[in-house]
Parts: structure tokens; sequence; C-alpha cells
């Protein structure tokens, strides 16, 4: 073998160990420093600032490129979701770290939907689908593929969803409505909600809300919400529209608590969660960028700016 | 190469067998991809595929959107280019690492000497060309289509000669799809389990109909000839024939052959002598000295070769002479056995090939 030859096998090895995951060590290093980091920013990000700034911000591997919603865990795990395969990524989002991945399927491969929202509830796991039938599941260890149950809420013809929030207090999943399919409910924002269990029609009466009124005296025509999620402090319901890049949040009654343009720069919010410490989590697709999650403090004040 | 086969000799203590010897570069691979392993824990996703989330083991780090990663990250951290380039060249160089031992078997694992240098050639390229092609596929079932489409087009077709050649095309195939899948462990299965099988098929004659000679009854002839030293001289042994010769009928062989080379003299000259006299007698003395009156008068020149005494049988006397042109094969043994009378029993005379033709075309 000649010297050059050689040399260009051990450079080859080198730069392959600038490949390898990070050892044990170092990994939990980072992790620590991730985490002070967002302590700090957290902590000079003051509610009452006149300036909210970005906690943090994670580009999420490929496979969540179509990232359709998200959902705390009961213990501040983040659970995300992409748009076609049910496949659930979890993920530390205060640290910046996917801690594993499971799906939902049969023996012969993933579930394949059009998923387009995921929550909690009472410990079971459930994601739903743009016709409106709910997939119910436990939480799988990594590269586990579980089984489901399947609840079709036969809404489908009456309204598109995008995405699924679960108001433990009330014992309700609550579907925004994307695109209204009822004429009489064309100029309201539209709330569906749903009984997973108990007696009785499970379908409750809708939650509708003028669209004037949520809108406001902001610069949007319509609105198209993308998903839904609960505040655990206040119970409020929060959602975000990724085509008006609008954030609305609302109280179960409905009254309009804040509407106003999502902070900082989002090509196409598709995910939206609440920590019970106050961070709000928006997923974006990737758009002419990676797919991203932007944590920033809650509530919000006024527009978020990005960091120099 | 020379280094590597130095290591493999090491390991086998120089044996030959090929059986030994497979294990042997086996052994030296698993050595070297465990240090490997050891070294960098990323080349186990590339023997066993899937990514780190799958495997659930640890955490993978999200890349930071807001503070830049180093330049070093960017060219070589995960999903980078500089990762896909090396971990790419590994896999290649993998399935090469594989494929090298099944050439070796095909070429040499066979009931019929000769085998084809294409075939050997292409089970180290087809199985690169299939995993590129994996690489490019991967999970696009539109991609796939499209390749099938383009190999429609192209329309390769190409007869091979045997059966056995097709399996071993197979079995590059398959381990081309293997590396290309990021399975490169499944690929050295294949590899290990063919080779072995292939070896040991050959080594018992597998599948030999019990009608029909054994490999082993039909070399033992040839071999037995050559190993007894009464051989005729007119076959030639072949290569294969010579490489199957055990190291001390080599020897032999070689020391038969210096002597004759010895006698004949160097190359450049003609030769001295041209053909060979063979004479069977119960009275060797009396007949060697009858017979050195007669070669004395009709040989340019003459020398005693070999006595060969036998018991219960005549004994036998090979001289190497040198016959003039004037003289023929029929003169020579006619005055011989007019000389020597009934103290020779058979005379024989064994004319070079260039003196057999010369008089042949006289004739």
């Amino acid at each position: 073998m000649s010297a050059s030859l050689r040399i260009l096998l051990l450079a080859g090895l080198a730069a392959f160990g600038g490949c390898r995951p990070a050892t044990p060590g170092s990994l939990s290093g980072e992790l620590a420093a991730r985490e002070l980091r967002l302590a700090t920013n957290f902590a000079s990000a003051r509610a009452d600032s006149p300036r909210t700034r970005v906690l943090a911000r994670w580009i999420l591997p490929r496979e969540l490129g179509e990232v359709s919603g998200l959902a705390l865990t009961g213990d501040g795990r983040l659970l995300a979701h992409g748009d076609e395969q049910g496949a659930v990524f979890v993920i530390d989002a205060r640290r910046g770290a996917v801690l594993k991945r499971f799906s939902i399927g049969t023996f012969d491969g993933d579930a394949r939907a059009d998923f387009e929202g995921i929550t909690v509830a009472e410990g079971r796991i459930v994601m739903l689908a743009s016709d409106g039938r709910l997939h119910e599941f436990l939480e799988g260890a990594a590269g586990e593929r579980v089984r489901f149950d399947v609840h079709d809420t036969r809404l489908a013809t009456e309204c598109e969803f995008e995405g699924v929030a679960y108001d433990a207090t009330r014992q309700l999943f609550l579907l925004p409505c994307k695109s209204v399919g009822r004429p009489g409910l064309r100029d309201q924002l539209v709330l569906y909600r749903w009984r997973l269990r108990g007696t009785g029609d499970p379908g409750l009466a809708p939650l509708a809300i003028p669209l004037s009124r949520v809108i406001g005296s902001n610069p949007w025509k319509d609105l198209h919400p993308s998903d839904i999620t609960v505040d655990p402090a206040s119970g409020n319901y929060v959602l975000i529209a990724a085509q008006e890049r609008a954030l609305i949040e609302i109280t179960p009654s409905g009254e309009v608590v804040r509407a106003m343009a999502l902070p900082g720069t989002h090509g196409q919010a598709e995910g939206v969660a609440l920590t019970p410490e106050g961070i709000l989590i928006v997923a974006d697709e990737a758009t002419n960028r990676p797919a991203t999650l932007t944590l920033y403090r809650w509530p919000l004040t006024v527009a978020a700016r990005e960091p120099p | 190469m020379p280094t590597f086969k130095r290591l493999i000799d090491i390991v086998t203590g120089g044996s030959k067998r090929p059986l030994r010897r497979l294990a042997a570069y086996y052994a030296v691979l698993l050595v070297v991809l465990s240090a490997l392993i050891l070294a960098y824990p990323a080349t186990n996703a590339i023997l066993m595929g899937g990514d780190a989330p799958s495997a659930g083991l640890a955490p993978q780090l999200l890349q930071d959107g807001l503070n830049a990663p180093p330049v070093a990250d960017l060219l070589l951290g995960p999903g980078s280019l500089g990762e896909m380039v090396i971990s790419t060249s590994l896999i290649l160089l993998g399935i090469v690492a594989l494929m090298l031992p099944v050439t070796w078997v095909y070429m040499s694992a066979r009931s019929a000497p000769g085998h084809s240098q294409d075939v050997a050639q292409t089970l180290v390229i087809l199985p690169i060309v299939v995993a590129g092609i994996v690489f490019i596929v991967q999970n696009s079932l539109a991609l796939a289509f499209s390749l099938a489409g383009v190999v429609a087009a192209v329309r390769f077709r190409t007869k091979l000669e045997s059966t056995r050649d097709v399996v071993f095309i197979f079995l590059a195939i398959g381990v081309g799809f293997a590396g290309g899948v990021q399975m490169l462990a499944l690929g050295a299965i294949f590899s290990i389990a063919f080779n072995f099988i292939v070896l040991l098929a050959w080594r018992y004659d597998f599948g030999r109909s019990a009608l029909l000679p054994t490999a082993a009854s039909q070399w033992s002839e040839p071999l037995a000839s050559l190993a007894a030293g009464n051989g005729n001289g007119n076959g030639i042994p072949d290569r294969d024939l010579v490489l199957a010769l055990t190291q001390k009928n080599v020897n032999a062989l070689a020391q038969r052959f210096d002597r004759v080379r010895g006698v004949l003299g160097p190359s450049r000259k003609k030769p001295r002598y041209n053909a060979v006299l063979s004479i069977t007698s119960d009275k060797v003395a009396e007949a060697q000295v009858l017979m050195q009156k007669v070669l004395e008068k009709l040989t340019k020149r003459w020398v005693l070769d070999e006595v060969i005494t036998h018991t219960g049988k005549p004994s036998e006397v090979y001289y190497l002479v040198r016959v003039g042109k004037a003289v023929t094969r029929d003169e020579l043994i006619t005055a011989i056995r007019t000389r020597a009378g009934d103290r020779v029993a058979a005379v024989d005379l064994e004319l070079g090939e260039a003196l057999t033709k010369k008089k042949a075309a006289t004739s």
C-alpha cells in the first residue's frame, strides 16, 4: 500500500470520527449547557418586557419535515408527528434532543393517513386525521410499532380538521375547524367538542365565535386554525393559524383573550404546545428552511424579535 | 496485498487449505471491523441500518437553529455532505471486502478447469452498482418505477455459461442490496455462508452421479504415474496437475528434469543427444559391452543414462544417443539385435521430436 493511500485512509477515518454520535460524556455536557442557556434566556425574557425574545430554536430531523402536530405528555416530554405516516417522535424540547421514535400500525407496516394533530388524554395518546378520525393508542418503546383504535367523529363532511387538543377539566376533545362545511357557520371560528367515553351523544354542540370578534383589528380576512392547545395555567384555548400567521387565545366559554400575529418569522406554523412553566412551543413545517421548533416565554405581549 | 497475504499466512500457520484461509480472511475482517466499531461507533449504523432515534439507545441532539453550528459540524456532522461521502465510501469498501473471497471461491472451487474472467470481475463490480442504485432509490416508489423504466430501456442481456455463474451473480446482487440499505452485516452473513457451502460442496463432490468416477479417481492415475517415476514421458503434466502434486513429488520431478537438462546441454546450442535408446536384458553386464561396440560404430556420441535393475524380470538400461542423419531407427535396432543376440530381450529407440519430423518428411 502506497504512503499516499495510507494517509488518505487515515484522513478518512479521522474525518469519520467527526460523524460519530456524541459520546455519553459530551452529550450530557451539551444537554446541560442547553438547559442552562434556556433558563438564562427564560429569565431575561421577562413577561412584562416590551419585546419578547426567542428562547430557543431546534431544527427537526428530516422525517419531521412535514410536522403537523405537537402535544405534551404529563412528564413534560413533547410529542411530534409528521403528515402521512403514523410515526411519533418523543422530544426533549427544553434541551433539543430526540429521545425516541415509535409508530402506530399493524404487522404489515405503519399506519398511513393525513394526520393533522396529536394530544394526550388520560394517559393515552390520540392522533387526529383530517377526516375527523381519532387514532387512540398507548406510548410505545423506542422503535416499537403499537396497535391503535380508531374513533370516527363522522364530522368529515362538516369540517376539515388540522388540530386537536384535550381539555382535561371538561374531559373534552377540541377540534378547531380549518375549513367550515356547514353554510350557517362559515363566518364563525368553530370548535367541535367531542367526548370519547361516557354515556350519551359523544358529539356536543360546537363552540362558535364570530370571526369579526376573533380577528378584531388584525388585518386577517379569514382564519384557518392549524393547531390548538390548552394553557395548563389558565385553562384557555390557544390556537395558531399558519395561513394568517395568527395566534389566538380564547376562554372555554368563547371570550377572546388575545388575537395577535405570531411572533418571529414563521413560515408554516403547524403545531403548538404550552408547558406548565410557561413556554410556548411552535412547530414549523419545512418550507425554504428546515422544519423547526421555536420556544417563547408565555404569555406573549408583542411581536418577538430574533436574537442578534 | 502482500501484507494482507502475510497476515493470512500467520493466522493459518502457512496452510494452503482453502477452508482455513477463507476462515482466516473472515476472522481478520471481523477483527478490523470490531476495531472500527470500537473507535467509531457510527460504523454500526452502516452495518445494521437505522438511525439513532430508531435505535433509541441515546438521545439524538437536534441542531441548534439559533446558534450556528461550527464549520466542522457543517462539513462532517450528522446529515452533512462529508458524512454521506464517508459512509458511502465505507459501504463500498465493505462490499468489496465481502465480494473478494466470493471471487476466489468462484475461480478455484470448480469441477472443471477454467473460469470466466468477465464473471469474476462482475462479481466485484456488480454489487457496487446495485448498492448505488439502492442509495438513489431508497424508499421512493416513484424513483423505483423510474429505475424500472430506465432498465427496461437499456435492455442489457448476457448469456451466462453455467447455472453456477448465475448463482454467483445473484449473490453479488444480494450483497449489493444489503450494502444499499446499510445492512452490511446481512451481506457478510450471505457471503460467509455462501462461500463455505460452495467450498464444502466442491470438497466433497456433492451431487455427483454414482455412475461417474469421482474427481479424486480421475486425478489419481496421472498423479501416481508422475510420482512413481516410471512414466513413459509422453504426457506433459498440465498446470493443474502439477499444482495438485505433493511437495515431495514436485521435488523428485524437478530433480529428474534437472538431470535431463544437464545432459542435453545449454538451450542455445543444438541438443547433444536426440534419442533415448532403451534395452531390457537379463545379462546387463554382457549386454552393455556389446551395446558399447554398436553405439561406437553407428552413433555420433552416446552416454549411459540409467540402469534399472529388477528381480524376477529383465533389467532396463537407458542410453542417451545422438544419431546421425544417415542412420535410421530400424538400422540401429537391427544392428543391436544382430550384435547382441539373445543377450538383449527388447530394444527400443525414441527419437527426438525434431529428428522424427525431419525423417518423416524425407520418407
